[in-house]
C-alpha cells in the first residue's frame, strides 16, 4: 500500500495466554489494535480461539497501562524519566552486588513474555552480577515436568504434539482440565472422540474435560503414585507390558517391579475400586498406541517430580514412547513457559538446558558474552528467593510476574518483599506486586514487540509487532540493554528481537536451526533443530531416549502423602485450578469484557458438606488455613467430592492466602494443589 | 451498451492483468477500474499471505496494488461483510468494491437489512463458488490423498467436479465426491450450499459457460444491477475491459452446471439433516453437542446476523455468568434470533473450538422455517420474519413500559 495509514491491517501473531500457542490475527486500524480475527492458516488451532484468545487484544490500549517509569519517593510512586529510573536501578543493583556479592540479588522472569526477553534477562543477570539466582514461574507450574521427564527420558519437554493424539487408540488424561485451561488442545481430544477414540479422564473433580470422557475416574486428591503403581502392578502381573520395549530401550525395570509389588490394592489410599484400576490399566496396556496428556494436577505437589516420573514409568512399561499416537505430554501452562525454560532463565542451566556446572558450557558463554568468571553454583529458586528476602537476598528484579498474587502464601510473600533493600518491577500494568517496588519500569505487551513464544509442543511461534507501546513505555529488550550499558557490559547491542534470538542461537546447539526465516509460515519449527536444514523434531525419543546412555529410566517410587493433609482442625482438602475466563492474576483478563463472567472468586463446596454446614449456593464463606484466610462465595456442587473444596487461583487475597509453601525436594515446586482448610459460614449473599 | 440481465464474456485489456487474473482477469480489471475512476474509495479483496493457502482480506487504496489480489484462492473461507461492519464503520461514509462468494453476498444483504451496512456504498462483484476448503485441511488433503508436498503447489482450483492442483513436477485432479466421502474436501456448510451464482450482487462472475476460442481466456459476467452495468460500461470506455456477447450454448451449459451444483447441494442437505434425526432425538443431539460450549463467542462475533450491542446471552437473568457447562439457553437464544435468516455461511462451525456443528444445527432450522413461512434469507431486502427493531429505540420503549415482560406488551388484548 502506498499510504502509511493502516486500514484493517492483519498482523498474524501468537496468543499471549496459554501454552497451546494459538495463532491469530490482530487487526490494526490507524496505529491501534481494534480486534482479533481468525488465522485459519495455522495448523495449531486452524482459526479457532477460546474466550481468552478472542479477547486478548482488549487490554492492549487500556487506560491503565503503565506509560512512564515510576520511582517510589516518600512512600508514593512518582513519574520519572527513563534516565532517572535506569540510572537508579543500575546504581542500586550494583550497590547490592558490591556489598553482598552475587547471592545478594535475585531475578524472576515471567513465562508470559517472549523468548528474547527471557534470554536477555538471564544473560544480563549472569553477566552483570555473576549470579545464578535466576528463575521463572515454571518453578510453580511445570518445573516438576522438566525435572521429572529429564530424569525419565533425558528431556523435560512434551514428547509428541497436540494433533498427534488423533493417531492414538486411547487417550489417558491425568490432572488436566484441558477443555478450560488449554481449550485448543482440548479440541484435539474432542476431535479424537468424534473419531471414536476412547478417552479416560482421571481427576478428583467432574470438570468440563471429565464430561467428555468415556470413562471418568474420580480419585482422592494427590494420590497419583498409589494409583499409577497399582495400575502398573496389574499390568506386570498379567504380563501385559511391552517386554521388547522394556528390554531394549529401558533400565531399572526390576526396581519398578519390586516397588509396585506393594500396590496390588490401595483403594484405601486413592479411593478407586480395584475393578476400575484394572479396567483402565488393561485398556491402556492393551491398545497398540496410547498417549498420556497431563497437567498441573500432577505437578503442583510435594511429590510433583515423582508423579511425573510415575507417568513416565507407565508409558515406558507399555512401550508408548517414540512414534505417532503415543507419548507423555505435559500441557505447559503459559504461552512461553516452555520458552522461558528453554532460554535458560533457570538457576542451574543456560539456554538449551546446558548445565552451568559444566566448565565447557561456562567457557562457551563467557566467550560469546564477553565476560569471565560465570558462576557454577546452583542458584536459589523462585520461592526460596522469597524466603531469603532480607537475609541473603537484598534486591529482587521482577519481569512481568506478580508474586503477591500467584506465589503460595501471599501474606508471607508480601512480608518478605517489604524486607528488601531494593525491588524493581518491570511490567505493563500496576499489579499488586508493584505496590512493593522501589522502581517500576513500563514494558511492552505482546502486541508491541517482535519475538517468539515456544508452545508446549516445542513449536517456536512468531510474535509480531502490531502497534507501538503507549506513552513512554519501551520494549523490554531495550530496557535491559540500557541497564547493561550503564553497567559497562559488552555484547548487549542487540536492537531487534531477531538480533537477540540470533545471539541465543549462536550458543544453543539444540535450537541453532530455528531461524526467524523458518518461522514465517505458521508450521514454523519444532526443536530440537540443530541445523538450518534439519526438519525439526515433532516426536521425541524415536530411536533412543535423550538420556546419557539412550535408555529410558524406570524409578521405583513410593507414595508419600502431601505435606499437609486434612485433620480435625482443618477438616477439608483444598484443591486449586484455573477457569477458562481468566488468566492467572487477571492483569489482562480483568481488563477485558470477559471479566463480566467471573468478577470475583468462588469456592466449590460439595452438596453434602454444604447441607451439613447449612451453606447455601451463593452465600459468602470464610475459608481458613494455617497461613491465612479468604472471604469468598460458595458454589454448592457435586463436581467435587465430599471433604474436598476447589478454588481458582485468579484473585488477590484469594486462594493463595491459604496455600502451602512446602516444597517438592527435587524441583522446589511448592504444594499449590493440596492443603488443609476449614469452612465457616458467613451468611448473606 | 450493456444492461441489467445481459450475459457477456469479458477479459482485461492489460496483458499483465490478463495473465495474473483468473480466466482473462476481468474481475481484477473491474476492481482496478472502480478504484482508478474513483467510483470507490477502496477495493476489498483477498490476497495471498504466506502462501496460496493463506487468505488475507486486504483493503487496497492504490489501484496499482489491485493486481496483488489477482487469482482465485479456494482456501479463503472467511466472510468479508462482517469485517466491513466491524472495522470499516459499515461502509457508512466510504465506498468499497468487494469480491464476494455466495455466502458473502447473502451476508451483505442480511447485514443491510439490520442497518449494519450501507449497501449503496458497496459495489459487489460476486464470484461463482463451488465451495471453499479450510487451509490446513487442504494442506492435509494434498499431503495425504494427493501425496504431494503442499509447499510445492503453485495453483489449485475446483473445476468440473474435481479438486485440481498444479505443482512442481505436474498436476493432479481428484473427484470432489471421492475426497468428501473420505472426510476431505470442502467445508461442511459449503457442501450444502445452493448459492452458486450470486445474482444479488451487482455482477456475477465465473468461468462456467465460457466456451469456444475464449475458453479459459475470458470470464462469464452476468450483469445483475444498473450499478454493475455502469461499472462495465465505464471500464470498457476507459479501455480496461473488453467484452463480447456470451455464446448461447455457453449460457445453456452454465445453467446445467448450476443445476448440477443445486442437486449436489440437495443431496448433501438430505444426508446432513437426516443424520440429525427428528423430534426429541434431534433435540437431544443438539443439546449434547452444545454442552461442550466454552463461551468463546466466535459464533456471535462472526455471524452476519448477530449484531446486538447488548447481546441477550450476556444477560445474567438468562444465563448465569461464569458457569460451565454453558447453559443450553445460550444456544436457544442464538437459534431464536438467527434461525429464520441463517445463510449457512459456516463461520460459526469453522471457528468453534469445541467442534460443535453450529452451522448444521442452525441451517437445519432455517430450512424448516423456510418451508413454514416461505422466507428466503440473503437474496434481497425482504425483512426477516422476526421483528426488525432499532435496538436502542426498542430497548427504550420496553423500559418505558415499566415491565420487562415482552409478552404482556405485545400479546395483551386491550
Amino acid at each position: 500500500m502506498s499510504e502509511n495509514t493502516e486500514i484493517m491491517k492483519y498482523v498474524p501473531t501468537t496468543c499471549p495466554y496459554c501454552g497451546v500457542g494459538c495463532g491469530l490475527n490482530l487487526v490494526v486500524n490507524d496505529g491501534k489494535v481494534v480486534g482479533v480475527e481468525a488465522y485459519q492458516r495455522t495448523p495449531v488451532n486452524e482459526g479457532k480461539l477460546c474466550p481468552k484468545g478472542m479477547t486478548c487484544w482488549e487490554h492492549v490500549h487500556s487506560p491503565d497501562r503503565l506509560t512512564t517509569p515510576l520511582i517510589k519517593k516518600d512512600g508514593k510512586h512518582v513519574p520519572a524519566t527513563w534516565d532517572e529510573a535506569l540510572d537508579l536501578v543500575a546504581k542500586k543493583l550494583k550497590e547490592v552486588s558490591d556489598k553482598h556479592g552475587p547471592r545478594g540479588l535475585g531475578f524472576h522472569t515471567s513465562c508470559r513474555t517472549v523468548n528474547e526477553d527471557c534470554y536477555i534477562f538471564q544473560k544480563f543477570a549472569r553477566c552483570a552480577f555473576k549470579t545464578n539466582n535466576v528463575d521463572n514461574c515454571a518453578r510453580i507450574c511445570h518445573g516438576p515436568s522438566v525435572a521429572g521427564l529429564s530424569l525419565s527420558f533425558g528431556s523435560g519437554a512434551a514428547t509428541n504434539g497436540y494433533r498427534d493424539c488423533l493417531n492414538s487408540d486411547l487417550i489417558l488424561m491425568w490432572g488436566s482440565n484441558a477443555m478450560e485451561a488449554h481449550p485448543l488442545a482440548g479440541r484435539r481430544v474432542a476431535e479424537a472422540k468424534k473419531k471414536g477414540i476412547p478417552i479416560i479422564v482421571v481427576d478428583p473433580r467432574k470438570t468440563m474435560t471429565a464430561r467428555i470422557a468415556d470413562t471418568w475416574v474420580r480419585f482422592n486428591p494427590s494420590t497419583h503414585i498409589a494409583l499409577i503403581n497399582s495400575m502398573m502392578y496389574w499390568i506386570i502381573k498379567e504380563g501385559k507390558y511391552d517386554k521388547k520395549f522394556v528390554e531394549e530401550r529401558t533400565e531399572h525395570f526390576e526396581d519398578l517391579k519390586k516397588t509396585v509389588e506393594n500396590y496390588a490394592d490401595c483403594e484405601a489410599i486413592h479411593g478407586v475400586p480395584l475393578a476400575t484400576v484394572k479396567d483402565i490399566a488393561f485398556r491402556y496396556a492393551d491398545v497398540k498406541n496410547a498417549v498420556i496428556i497431563y497437567c498441573l494436577g500432577i505437578t503442583e505437589l510435594t511429590t510433583g517430580t515423582d508423579n511425573v516420573r510415575s507417568l513416565g514409568n507407565l508409558a515406558m512399561l507399555c512401550g508408548n514412547i517414540g512414534r505417532e499416537g503415543v507419548g507423555v505430554n505435559p500441557l505447559r501452562g503459559q504461552n512461553n513457559v516452555q520458552g522461558a525454560c528453554d532460554m535458560g532463565a533457570y538457576p542451574n542451566v543456560y539456554s538449551g538446558y546446558q548445565k552451568c556446572e559444566v566448565p565447557e558450557n561456562r567457557a562457551k558463554m563467557e566467550k560469546a558474552w564477553g565476560v569471565t568468571d560465570l558462576p557454577d553454583w546452583y542458584g536459589v529458586t523462585l520461592t526460596e528467593q522469597i524466603n531469603q528476602c532480607g537475609e541473603e537476598i537484598k534486591a529482587l528484579y521482577m519481569l512481568g510476574i506478580n508474586p503477591a498474587v500467584t506465589y503460595p502464601d501471599s501474606n508471607h510473600v508480601k512480608r518478605q518483599l517489604e524486607k528488601l533493600d531494593f525491588l524493581v518491577v518491570q511490567d505493563i500494568f500496576f499489579t499488586e506486586t508493584c505496590q512493593y517496588a522501589d522502581v517500576i519500569l513500563p514494558g511492552a505487551c505482546f502486541a508491541e514487540k517482535d519475538g517468539t513464544f515456544t508452545s508446549a509442543e516445542r513449536r517456536v511461534n512468531r510474535v509480531r509487532k502490531a502497534v507501538n507501546p503507549p506513552g513512554e513505555a519501551k520494549e523490554d529488550i531495550w530496557i535491559i540493554a540500557e541497564l547493561a550499558k550503564r553497567l559497562g557490559l559488552k555484547t548487549f547491542d542487540l536492537p531487534t528481537g531477531k538480533d537477540v534470538w540470533d545471539d541465543m542461537r549462536a550458543v544453543t546447539p539444540s535450537m541453532f536451526g530455528c531461524l526467524y526465516e523458518r518461522m514465517e509460515k505458521p508450521e514454523s519449527v519444532i526443536w530440537p533443530c540443530p541445523t538450518p536444514e534439519h526438519p525439526g523434531t515433532p516426536i521425541l525419543h524415536r530411536e533412543k531416549f535423550a538420556t546419557a546412555n539412550g535408555k529410558g529410566q524406570f524409578f521405583g517410587l513410593e507414595y508419600r502423602p502431601p505435606a499437609e493433609v486434612a485433620d480435625a482442625e482443618y477438616p477439608f482438602t483444598l484443591m486449586t485450578g484455573r477457569v477458562v475466563f481468566h488468566y492467572h492474576s487477571r492483569t489482562q483478563t480483568g481488563r477485558s469484557d470477559m471479566h463480566r463472567e467471573v468478577p470475583e472468586s468462588y469456592a466449590q463446596i460439595n452438596v453434602e458438606d454444604a447441607e451439613r454446614l447449612k451453606i447455601k449456593d451463593g452465600e459468602r464463606v470464610l475459608l481458613k488455613s494455617r497461613r491465612g484466610e479468604t472471604n469468598t462465595v460458595a458454589r454448592v456442587t457435586d463436581e467435587v467430592a465430599p471433604g474436598v473444596v476447589y478454588m481458582s487461583m485468579h484473585f488477590a487475597e484469594g486462594v493463595n492466602n491459604l496455600t502451602n509453601t512446602a516444597l517438592d525436594p527435587l524441583s522446589k515446586m511448592p504444594e499449590l494443589k493440596h492443603c488443609a482448610i476449614s469452612i465457616e459460614k458467613l451468611g448473606g449473599n | 451498451m450493456v444492461a441489467k440481465g445481459d450475459m457477456i464474456y469479458a477479459w482485461a485489456k492489460d496483458s499483465e492483468v490478463q495473465k495474473k487474473g483468473e480466466c482473462g482477469g476481468a474481475v481484477t480489471a473491474l476492481l482496478k477500474h472502480a478504484l482508478e475512476s474513483k467510483m470507490v474509495d477502496a477495493v476489498i479483496a483477498i490476497q495471498k499471505g504466506k502462501d496460496l493457502y493463506d487468505a488475507v482480506p486486504t483493503v487496497i487504496t492504490n489501484a496499482d496494488d489491485v493486481i496483488k489480489s489477482a487469482g482465485s484462492l479456494h482456501c479463503g473461507t472467511l466472510l468479508i461483510p462482517k469485517l466491513i461492519k466491524k472495522y470499516l464503520n459499515g461502509a457508512k461514509d466510504k465506498k468499497y468494491a468487494v469480491t464476494c462468494k455466495g455466502c458473502d453476498a447473502m451476508a451483505f444483504y442480511e447485514l443491510a437489512k439490520r442497518n449494519q451496512i450501507n449497501l449503496d456504498n458497496i459495489v459487489m462483484i460476486g464470484v461463482n463458488c463451488g465451495g471453499s476448503v479450510s487451509p490446513v485441511a487442504a494442506r492435509r488433503m494434498i499431503s495425504e490423498k494427493f501425496e504431494v508436498d503442499p509447499d510445492t503447489v503453485h495453483k489449485e482450483e475446483i473445476d468440473k467436479g474435481q479438486f485440481i492442483i498444479e505443482f512442481e513436477g505436474g498436476h493432479k485432479g481428484i473427484k470432489i465426491d471421492e475426497l468428501e466421502e473420505e472426510g476431505y474436501g470442502r467445508r461442511s456448510n459449503c457442501q450444502r450450499c445452493k448459492m452458486k451464482v450470486p445474482r444479488q450482487a451487482d455482477i456475477a462472475a465465473g468461468n462456467w459457460g465460457v466456451i469456444g476460442d475464449k475458453a479459459g481466456k475470458a470470464t462469464f459476467l452476468e450483469i445483475c444491477s444498473e450499478k454493475g452495468a455502469n461499472l462495465i460500461e465505464s471500464a470498457k470506455a476507459k479501455g480496461a475491459l473488453e467484452t463480447e456477447a456470451a455464446n448461447p450454448k455457453g449460457i445453456e451449459i452454465r445453467g446445467k452446471v448450476e443445476n448440477a451444483m443445486f442437486k449436489l447441494g440437495d443431496s448433501c442437505r438430505k444426508r446432513d439433516f437426516e443424520g440429525l434425526g427428528t423430534g426429541k432425538d434431534r433435540l437431544k443431539l443438539i443439546m449434547e453437542e452444545s454442552s461442550k460450549c466454552i463461551k468463546c463467542y466466535a459464533c456471535v462475533e462472526n455471524c452476519p446476523i448477530c449484531y446486538c450491542i447488548e447481546c441477550s446471552t450476556k444477560k445474567p437473568w438468562y444465563i448465569a455468568p461464569g458457569v460451565l457447562p454453558t447453559s443450553f439457553m445460550f444456544h436457544l437464544i442464538r437459534f431464536a434470533h438467527v434461525s429464520d435468516s441463517c445463510v449457512n455461511c459456516g463461520q460459526c462451525e469453522e471457528l468453534c473450538p469445541m467442534e460443535i456443528p453450529n452451522a448444521l444445527f442452525m441451517h437445519s432450522q432455517q430450512t424448516e422455517i423456510e418451508k413454514m413461512f416461505g422466507h428466503v434469507p440473503g437474496r434481497d431486502m425482504s425483512p426477516p420474519i422476526h421483528a426488525l427493531a432499532e435496538e436502542k429505540a426498542e430497548r427504550a420503549r420496553l423500559e418505558a413500559t415499566g415491565t420487562d415482560s415482552i409478552y404482556i406488551n405485545i400479546f395483551d388484548e386491550e
